[in-house]
């Protein structure tokens, strides 16, 4: 039976409670943390040796995708109701608005150390400690947009230039690359300007404090991003249905990318999945 | 100045000023380099694979820019930020490493393909040099805010293949 991921702004005030509530459940029980980690773990730079599954790689969306549904399926177990939803944050781009609401992911961080002191996921609540990080920092922290140097969220119209690139993505298949719709979603630019951080990158950045670091997954507004990045990678399949992900097949020993790169049939880690399975998502979940 | 980490000797370009980092290095610190080490021996290139050994045998060569190109020792906004070139490569990818402390705490730096750097707390975008680097991570912490004293919370990657690969 196929569910629909819905667009947070919709949920109910029931499909909100709901959500937050399996949140906070797998949390209690531990699971969430392991999430956390597989992040931390599968964080492989390009410009190191080594197999990049997750990012600055082809790889990206398919990883995500599956990391998605494997913490959906996590969800799914405490209340079968319960799916992902996502931020289109081409249109809800205010701090105040959805999904920063006191009954779904909370505020922006306290000006003095940038900790979530309002909705479920505060410290106070004492139900949402984090215990996997980077630092010694147990409660969860954001600056919305930046208040020391400002940035603006990505608009509809960045989001447009990567949909437009037909080709799924190009060699040498890192975060070089100037063309291909997965580093032009995932982000990765070069210089220090503003072009240096798009979309993907960008909303990382925007959100700050812990979605700014490794364990970014720390902050549950981490899945409605993730899912509107995949709802972003839907819309592109359907526009462009003669291109599929790249590359097709592995490089080749003389190749820098040579092991350090998924092709289409190849295993994704940490699951005995190849991007090419995760192609198609048409009979598990759709977009609302 | 050279170290035996684990028994595999390793050369620290001596900072502008004496450098306890390498003198009483702490277990934390000593397993990171350990893990930096077995990224390099795992890595896809068996020349990277020598750096650390091959960067023992002679003494750090001078960097364009000078010292301050291959370490650092400052307080910048109330923390002591330290780094150090440990190891040089051929090639520019994965050619260099860098062991950098905040208030003395490993912050995990890891380099991008078009040279530039990131740091695990500041990991969506990246910055010329590891000072920059370092700079910005401190930019994000709290008032407070330290960094984990044993590095980031499980990077154990040591450049395997996960049996991608035959």
């Amino acid at each position: 039976m196929v569910y629909i991921r819905k667009d947070v702004s919709t949920l109910t005030v029931a499909e909100r409670r709901r959500f937050v509530n399996a949140l906070l459940t797998i949390k209690k029980r531990g699971e969430y943390d392991e999430f956390v980690r597989i992040h931390i773990d599968h964080y492989v730079s390009d410009g190191e040796g080594g197999l990049r599954s997750a990012h600055m790689t082809p790889s990206f969306l398919p990883w995500h995708r599956r990391f998605l549904l494997d913490l959906e399926t996590a969800l799914r177990r405490v209340d079968p109701a319960v799916t992902v939803p996502y931020w289109d944050w081409t249109r809800d781009r205010a701090t105040t608005a959805v999904p920063w609401t006191k009954d779904l992911l909370g505020g922006n961080g306290r000006r003095s150390d940038h900790q979530v002191t309002t909705g479920p996921f505060a410290y106070a609540t004492g139900d949402w400690t984090i215990r996997e990080n980077v630092t010694d920092g147990e409660f969860l922290t954001r600056d919305l947009g930046r208040a020391g140097s400002p940035i603006a969220l990505p608009t509809a119209s960045d989001v447009e230039t990567a949909l437009r690139d037909p080709v799924y993505d190009v060699a040498p298949w890192d975060s070089t690359v100037a063309r291909g719709f997965r580093n032009r979603l995932e982000g990765w630019g070069s210089g220090s300007g503003s072009a240096a951080w798009r979309n993907h990158n960008r909303v990382h950045r925007w959100v700050g404090g812990a979605m700014l670091s490794g364990a970014s997954v720390n902050d549950p507004v981490f899945w409605l991003h993730h899912a509107f990045v995949d709802l972003l990678w839907t819309r592109w399949q359907s526009r462009h249905r003669e291109h599929r992900y790249l590359p097709a097949g592995p490089p080749g020993p003389g190749s820098s990318q040579y092991r350090r790169v998924v092709a289409r049939h190849e295993k994704l880690p940490p699951w005995d999945m190849t991007p090419s399975q995760l192609d198609d998502v048409s009979r598990i979940y759709r977009y609302a | 100045m050279a170290v035996s980490v684990d028994g595999v000797p390793v050369s620290t370009v001596p900072a502008d000023t004496a450098t306890p980092t390498a003198t009483a290095r702490s277990g934390p610190v000593r397993r990171a380099r350990r893990r930096d080490l077995l990224r390099g021996l795992f890595g896809a290139s068996a020349a990277l694979a020598m750096t650390p050994v091959v960067a023992a045998s002679r003494p750090p060569r001078p960097a364009p820019g000078g010292p301050a190109a291959f370490s650092f020792d400052e307080t910048y906004r109330g923390r002591r930020i330290r780094g150090a070139l440990t190891s040089w490569g051929p090639a520019a990818e994965a050619g260099a490493e860098w062991e950098v402390t905040v208030d003395g705490r490993p912050l995990h730096l890891m380099r991008r393909a078009d040279g530039t750097w990131l740091s695990m707390v500041d990991h969506y975008r990246s910055y010329a040099t590891p000072r920059e680097a370092v700079r910005a991570a401190v930019d994000e912490l709290g008032p407070g805010e330290r960094l984990r004293e044993d590095g980031p919370a499980h990077h154990t990657y040591t450049g395997g293949h996960h049996g991608l690969h035959p």
